[in-house]
């Protein structure tokens, strides 16, 4: 992860959870902050492949 | 043939008027180095440089080329069926090129301009340009043009010959696409001592100090060569990256690979290199080429000497020493090139 | 230097003689001036051919993989680490090596003596901390630590960690060097700027793979970015796809990277692929207090399990 933001992907867009199968609560909030986070910082532009330029 | 004299002072309104009918590409200072590119408005060739570190041989042939388009979308009249793209065919001009680098380009066209088969893509990007090479009046000391069939005042696959003599250039139009570049400048001052170029010429041939011996490798048994005990001491080194094959002007292989987002997708081809083990797998999992050895040997063996025997004309190498100077672990194919012409089985039991 | 040179010499000698090794791997005189190559030898009549000076930067631990033979290997600081890695990633067994340490004083950047005089360089003659340099019709001279490769200047463990000899007495290690100052430079900068310095860092790249190939650590039988069933990442110049091969293989380097600097001095283009890996160095040594191959008594920190592992990552 660290490598990841070193080389300029924005905190927050990648995140680790551990969550028990039993942890149902606990997985419906790490997926609401993750989503609410990660829709704060807008698309990712940057890693995303273009079409190929065919002209 | 006509031979014009240029003033320096009349060069960059020259090449800024050749703007208006070509697109021109020069050699350019990048970071450190030197590379070919379309040239912007203003902004002129560095004619002092000695040579670019990679070879220009991407204006012809893309390291990454779209070939095709399609989709595979079943509800347009056109799924699955391959459309060609268009190129673009204009007039481009390379000023500055080095004869060997112009030269390369008639070895690869002998692969790719076959009476058989002719490459669409290929040949209408080298038809499209007027090639004004530039002669070298100080080649470097990893330069062999001289012994592999070109030279630093080569005057093969060019259409200018342009001669830097000191306050002015010497310009010698070999061709007809030569003559309408000339034209498009505006050059028309006639030289007076055409003599000149060919003084010059005699002194840089006579600068190139290394030279390689390629006498013998057309009558050589090709097996022989082949089971050679050099080798695995020649292949030690290398790392097997794609330096060798990347640097030079006359490596032509490529990759087809299609790339697919959604329901479209492009037919592209890349370059390929004989140093890497893929360009050889099978789709069983075979490789005929699976160890280094047997590919370090296929990159030398394919341009020493099966080339040779297929055109008769010479190796495949101009000579112009990328390879040497960027080989991360110095393996110099005037070494292995004499190593081969020189080898004698019955007279050597022991490796190197 | 050449004290060195003759000791290595002289140990290949006997080593071949006495039979006890298959091979010697080492360096032979390269044919362009500040180029090395690395060689083998196996017969004592040719160890006349081996050299050692400052262009020895190539790491021979590359040569070492899956080797079955008994092995003499030349080997400085970073060399002697990468095998300790070969060995505790079981790549090559112990006893079949026999280790000719040199205590390294750096290696020198042919690039940057290129770079500050812009011309072609025809000889170097080299006398310890004297580098004389000859480019047509003119002589420089120059302090070899002005033109050290960047990891040598800041290395801190020159001396070899593992060997069976030794061809000089250890030399001793810097102190006080900053081997993170480009690492903590990009730290400093936004996410934008970030990835905006990565682009440029990897405009020139060809894809040629030789900070792949030059690298120890290197060595799965194929490549992710060689796989085609998935194919994981395009083979274009694209530069996403490029990107991904760099920070991937930089990853796969995580807790075993020792910093010999062979990728970037491999690379044709210059671009400073260490840029990436120091990261990871970085990181392993604040996070677990580790250096990949100083020790063959414990294991790497990312294939063991320690309860006081780093984890402030998890939420």
């Amino acid at each position: 992860m660290n490598l990841m933001e070193h080389m300029g992907i924005e905190p927050g867009r990648l995140q680790f959870s551990w969550i028990s199968s039993a942890e149902s609560t606990k997985f419906v909030d790490v997926v609401k902050t993750v989503t609410a986070s990660v829709k704060a910082l807008g698309p990712n532009t940057n890693y995303k492949k273009q079409a190929v330029k065919v002209a | 043939m006509k031979v014009f004299t240029i003033d320096k002072k009349d060069w960059d309104a020259g090449i800024e008027k050749t703007k208006s009918s070509y697109q021109v590409f020069g050699p350019v200072k990048e970071k450190e180095w030197h590379c070919f590119k379309a040239l912007d408005k203003d902004e002129q060739p560095d004619m002092t440089y000695t040579n670019t570190r990679l070879s220009p041989k991407f204006l012809v042939q893309p390291q990454t080329e779209p070939m095709f388009t399609y989709t595979l979308d079943e509800s347009q009249p056109d799924h699955h069926i391959l459309k060609e793209i268009n190129k673009d065919a204009s007039p481009k001009a390379m000023v500055g090129i080095r004869p060997c680098d112009a030269s390369a380009f008639l070895l690869v066209k002998r692969n790719f301009d076959a009476p058989q088969y002719q490459d669409p893509y290929w040949l209408k990007a080298y038809n499209a340009i007027t090639f004004m090479g530039f002669a070298c009046n100080d080649p470097c000391s990893t330069c062999f043009c001289t012994s592999a069939g070109c030279g630093p005042f080569h005057e093969a696959g060019l259409d200018v010959l342009l001669v830097d003599d000191g306050d002015r250039f010497l310009a010698k139009s070999l061709t007809d696409k030569g003559d309408a570049f000339m034209t498009a400048a505006g050059w028309k001052a006639q030289a007076d001592d055409a003599g000149k170029i060919e003084a010059m010429k005699h002194a840089a041939e006579s600068k190139i100090g290394s030279r390689i011996s390629t006498g013998n490798l057309k009558a050589k048994e090709t097996t022989q060569i082949y089971d050679a005990p050099f080798w695995e001491d020649t292949a030690f080194s290398c790392i097997n990256c794609g330096t060798c094959t990347y640097s030079c002007p006359t490596c032509w292989c490529f990759d087809i690979q299609d790339e697919n987002r959604g329901n479209s997708g492009v037919r592209l081809r890349n370059w390929d290199s004989c140093m890497f083990p893929l360009f050889t797998i099978h789709g069983t999992g075979h490789n005929p080429r699976g160890a280094k050895v047997q590919r370090v040997r296929q990159r030398f063996m394919h341009k020493l000497k099966y080339y040779v025997e297929k055109y008769d004309n010479g190796i495949q190498c101009v000579g112009c020493g990328r390879c040497i100077r960027l080989c991360p672990v110095n393996i110099d194919i005037r070494k292995v090139c004499n190593l081969m012409n020189d080898y004698d089985p019955a007279a050597c039991v022991c490796p190197a | 230097m050449s004290g060195y040179q003759n000791k290595i010499k002289e140990a290949a000698n006997r080593l071949l003689t006495e039979g006890s090794v298959d091979m010697v791997i080492g360096f032979r005189k390269g044919t362009l001036p500040m180029m090395n190559e690395p060689c083998f030898i196996r017969r004592p009549e040719d160890v006349h051919q081996l050299v050692w000076d400052s262009n020895c930067g190539i790491n021979l631990a590359n040569y070492l993989t899956d080797r079955k033979e008994k092995i003499a290997i030349v080997a400085k600081g970073c060399d002697s680490r990468n095998i300790v890695t070969h060995i505790i990633e079981n790549k090559i067994k112990r006893e079949k090596l026999h280790i000719i340490g040199v205590p390294c004083q750096g290696m020198v950047d042919k690039r940057k003596i290129i770079s500050l005089f812009g011309e072609e360089i025809l000889d170097v003659t080299e006398n310890g901390d004297d580098l004389k340099i000859k480019f047509r019709g003119c002589e420089k001279s120059l302090k070899k630590n002005d033109v050290l490769q960047e990891n040598c200047a800041t290395c801190i463990h020159r001396n070899p960690v593992l060997f069976d000899e030794l061809v000089g007495e250890l030399v001793t290690e810097q102190t006080g060097v900053d081997r993170y100052a480009d690492v903590n430079r990009v730290e400093a900068l936004s996410s934008q700027e970030k990835w905006q310095y990565f682009e440029d860092l990897l405009s020139p790249c060809v894809r040629c793979y030789a900070c792949r190939n030059a690298c120890p650590l290197c060595y799965c039988p194929t490549c992710f970015v060689d796989e085609s069933r998935p194919q994981w990442v395009g083979k274009s110049q694209d530069p996403v796809d490029i990107r991904t091969f760099h920070f991937l293989r930089a990853y796969h380097c995580a807790g075993r990277c020792t910093d010999c600097g062979a990728c970037e001095r491999a690379c044709p283009v210059g671009i400073k692929v260490r840029q990436f890996t120091s990261k990871l160095n970085k990181d392993s040594f604040e996070m677990f207090g580790w250096e990949a191959g100083m020790t063959l008594d414990q294991r790497p920190p990312l294939d063991t399990y320690k309860p006081n592992d780093p984890n402030d990552f998890i939420k």
